[in-house]
């Protein structure tokens, strides 16, 4: 039916002098009624992807089948798919209804009779059918992206390409359209390819991520595999709020070393790094464990000791805190190393002050090792149902 | 009171004074002319006067006008359609330089921009050659000047519009051009996805956006073409088919007197179209100059 299938697609622009090459030898299948959202920092191709699915950019090489056909050399128009843009781009000078009938009239015969009904009923699903006489001028932000949206649905397309649709609206309204717009999508089971800078967006609402840099795609797969098996240092880093800590470190004998740590591996994680020197350590923020040594007294307890003598824990120092309600971001600092900072969240209700000694503990079954020079993953942590997938890459 | 608002108060005055003034400046000219139009004698008053009971006569615009008349019907024969050529032509010139994109165009734009820097002067042999020798339209169409209502001399206004839309184009183009340049991307790309082909897009988008700018063009191109002499005096002439122009400059010359009167009002019969044409744009002028 409506699969997408990119193949081998690349984009090059021509710069007079040199090709710049904003996507590069792309290849994914999008399944008939998926919800996917292309993700990635700005410049990384995805909106070029997008408009190439669109029909607005051509295709340097490679092939795009809509169902059975390819759709290279398909006008836009021809394709069946409806775009929703950053900007909401509606015609200013007609109203909501006119907005909405505009690409029915010029794509279909249907008659203005067969028209109105169509526009009511898609108007009402989205709750917009009291706005159908005014004109775009007269309508807020949240309003104006529910038009924009409306004009993309009612034209009932085989795929919907979304591009930042969201980035223009207000934190809060961003969320409410978020959760409405995943419901929406699955009450109509049109295929969309949805794009975005934010990853938030990216891990809440997709059935499956496509995280790109510099026009080459990182990984394809479901948030939560991305989030816990990423298959590189990239998507590691990317995918996650507060994003993940990286040391860069030596491998030397059974142990990581860096200037500030040395982090002992046990056998089975010492045989995973053992192809290569350098690594990338990586451990995400809610992963480590912060035990209080609080008071200065503390600092020459046994017990405080005893925690610091398991080879895993470290002592560091708090520089920030930023409570976040829920939880707290805490940026640390390894004692006598300024410059090697990390981030740790905690528990809401813990009050931990700048300046504090604390000590953080990080777990060997949480931690990410990233082959030093190519960043791609050479183990992930360990979770109990995805520990016998493979990341898919 | 407190002395700021004093200060302002005085400063406030001397800003009115400064525009009384100013307006004072600017309308002397036109209130002479008015006063010079209606006396009998214009030279038996200071120029500025309003002429006395007795003085004071309307014969001077029954000749004007009895002169002009024909001038004046020419003239927007002329004028209309010559405007709203080029400002369509401009517009859809604009369009297919600025909204597509397609191989070539820059150079092309670049030859458009061109034809604003060729002085009138400069055309004026060229011009009135090409329309004498090799497109005499008033030989060529001699039979469309058979049907009723239509003269030979109808040819040489037909040509004369034609060099007018020619002339004009190139300032449209620019103007709707600028225009254009602000429009959304991608709501051209929007309308592209809905299906619609680039003279849809034309036509149900651009077209009905374009209406300030076509304000704005309408009055530049209808006072440019109205107040036009040169063209006029080379491809008609003087004669039945001349522009209100060729005989306003010949109006009250004799040998015995010099007609002030008359011409003054004469001049006011011709400039009233332009003014016409002003207020009935002017709220969409505004609006196009703004942008």
């Amino acid at each position: 039916m409506s699969t997408l299938k990119l193949d081998h697609v690349t984009k090059a622009f021509d710069d007079g002098s040199e090709d710049i090459i904003a996507v590069d030898d792309l290849s994914m299948t999008i399944d008939d009624g998926e919800f996917l959202v292309l993700v990635g920092p700005s410049g990384c191709g995805k909106s070029t992807t997008l408009r190439m699915l669109a029909g607005l950019e051509t295709i340097t090489a490679g092939e795009i089948h809509l169902g059975d056909r390819v759709i290279n050399d398909v006008k836009p128009k021809d394709r069946d798919v409806a775009m929703v843009f950053q900007s909401y781009a509606l015609y200013p000078h007609m109203t909501v209804r006119e907005n909405m009938n505009f690409g029915l009239e010029e794509s279909t015969t249907l008659s203005d009779e067969e028209i109105r009904p169509l526009v009511t009923e898609t108007a009402e699903m989205l709750g917009i059918d009291e706005l159908l006489d005014r004109t775009p001028d007269e309508l807020s932000g949240g309003q104006q992206q529910r038009v924009a949206l409306g004009r993309a649905i009612v034209r009932d397309p085989e795929v919907f390409l979304m591009d930042e649709p969201l980035s223009n609206l207000d934190a809060k309204l961003r969320s409410d359209m978020r959760t409405e717009l995943q419901q929406l999508q699955g009450e109509l089971g049109t295929t969309t390819v949805y794009v975005t800078h934010d990853q938030t967006e990216a891990m809440t609402m997709g059935d499956r991520i496509a995280i790109l840099n510099d026009g080459v795609l990182q990984q394809v797969a479901t948030p939560l595999e991305a989030y816990h098996r990423p298959a590189n240092r990239f998507v590691a880093g990317f995918i996650g709020d507060p994003s993940m800590n990286f040391f860069e470190m030596t491998v030397q004998d059974d142990r990581l070393v860096t200037e500030q740590f040395t982090y002992p591996l046990t056998r089975k994680l010492r045989d995973a790094v053992d192809d290569v020197s350098q690594v990338t350590f990586g451990v995400r923020p809610e992963s480590i464990e912060l035990t209080q040594a609080t008071a200065a007294i503390d600092h020459e307890s046994v017990e405080f000791i005893a925690e610091v003598s398991d080879e895993h824990s470290f002592e560091t120092i708090v520089d920030v805190v930023e409570p976040m309600g829920n939880e707290n971001t805490i940026h640390l600092s390894f004692s006598g190393a300024d410059d090697a900072t990390f981030v740790a969240t905690i528990d809401g209700e813990r009050e931990l002050t700048p300046g504090q000694t604390v000590v953080a503990h990080i777990p060997e079954s949480e931690i990410h090792l990233f082959d030093g020079e190519t960043g791609l993953a050479v183990h992930n942590r360990l979770r109990d149902e995805s520990e016998a997938t493979e990341s898919t890459m | 009171m407190s002395i700021h608002e004093r200060a302002s108060d005085g400063r406030q005055l001397l800003l009115y004074g400064v525009l009384v003034a100013l307006i004072g400046f600017y309308l002397l000219p036109i209130e002479i002319g008015l006063m010079t139009s209606l006396k009998m004698n214009p030279l038996s008053t200071a120029p500025f006067l309003p002429p006395g009971l007795d003085g004071f006569t309307l014969e001077k615009w029954r000749q004007a006008f009895s002169q002009l008349a024909n001038g004046l019907f020419n003239s927007l024969v002329l004028a209309i359609p010559a405007t709203i050529l080029s400002a369509l032509l401009g517009s859809t010139a604009a369009y297919g330089l600025t909204t597509l994109n397609w191989r070539g165009q820059m150079p092309i734009l670049v030859l458009f921009i061109a034809g604003i820097f060729i002085p009138y002067q400069a055309v004026l042999i060229p011009l009135s050659k090409f329309w004498a020798v090799y497109l005499p339209l008033d030989e060529l169409l001699q039979t469309v000047w058979g049907l009723p209502m239509l003269e030979p001399y109808h040819g040489d206004l037909l040509a004369l519009i034609i060099s007018h839309v020619a002339y004009g184009i190139p300032i449209t183009t620019l103007l709707f051009r600028t225009y254009y340049r602000n429009f959304s991307v991608e709501m051209i790309e929007a309308a592209r996805l809905d299906g619609a082909t680039p003279i849809r897009i034309y036509w149900r988008i651009i077209l009905p956006l374009s209406v300030p700018m076509f304000a704005v063009t309408l009055i530049y191109q209808f006072t440019q073409v109205w107040n036009d002499l040169l063209f006029a005096l080379v491809v008609v002439g003087p004669g039945e088919g001349a522009p209100v122009t060729v005989p306003l400059s010949q109006l009250g010359a004799s040998l015995s007197e010099i007609g002030f009167g008359v011409r003054m009002a004469g001049a006011f019969i011709a400039a009233l179209p332009t003014i016409v044409v002003y207020i009935m744009f002017g709220e969409q002028f505004a609006k196009g100059v703004a942008t």
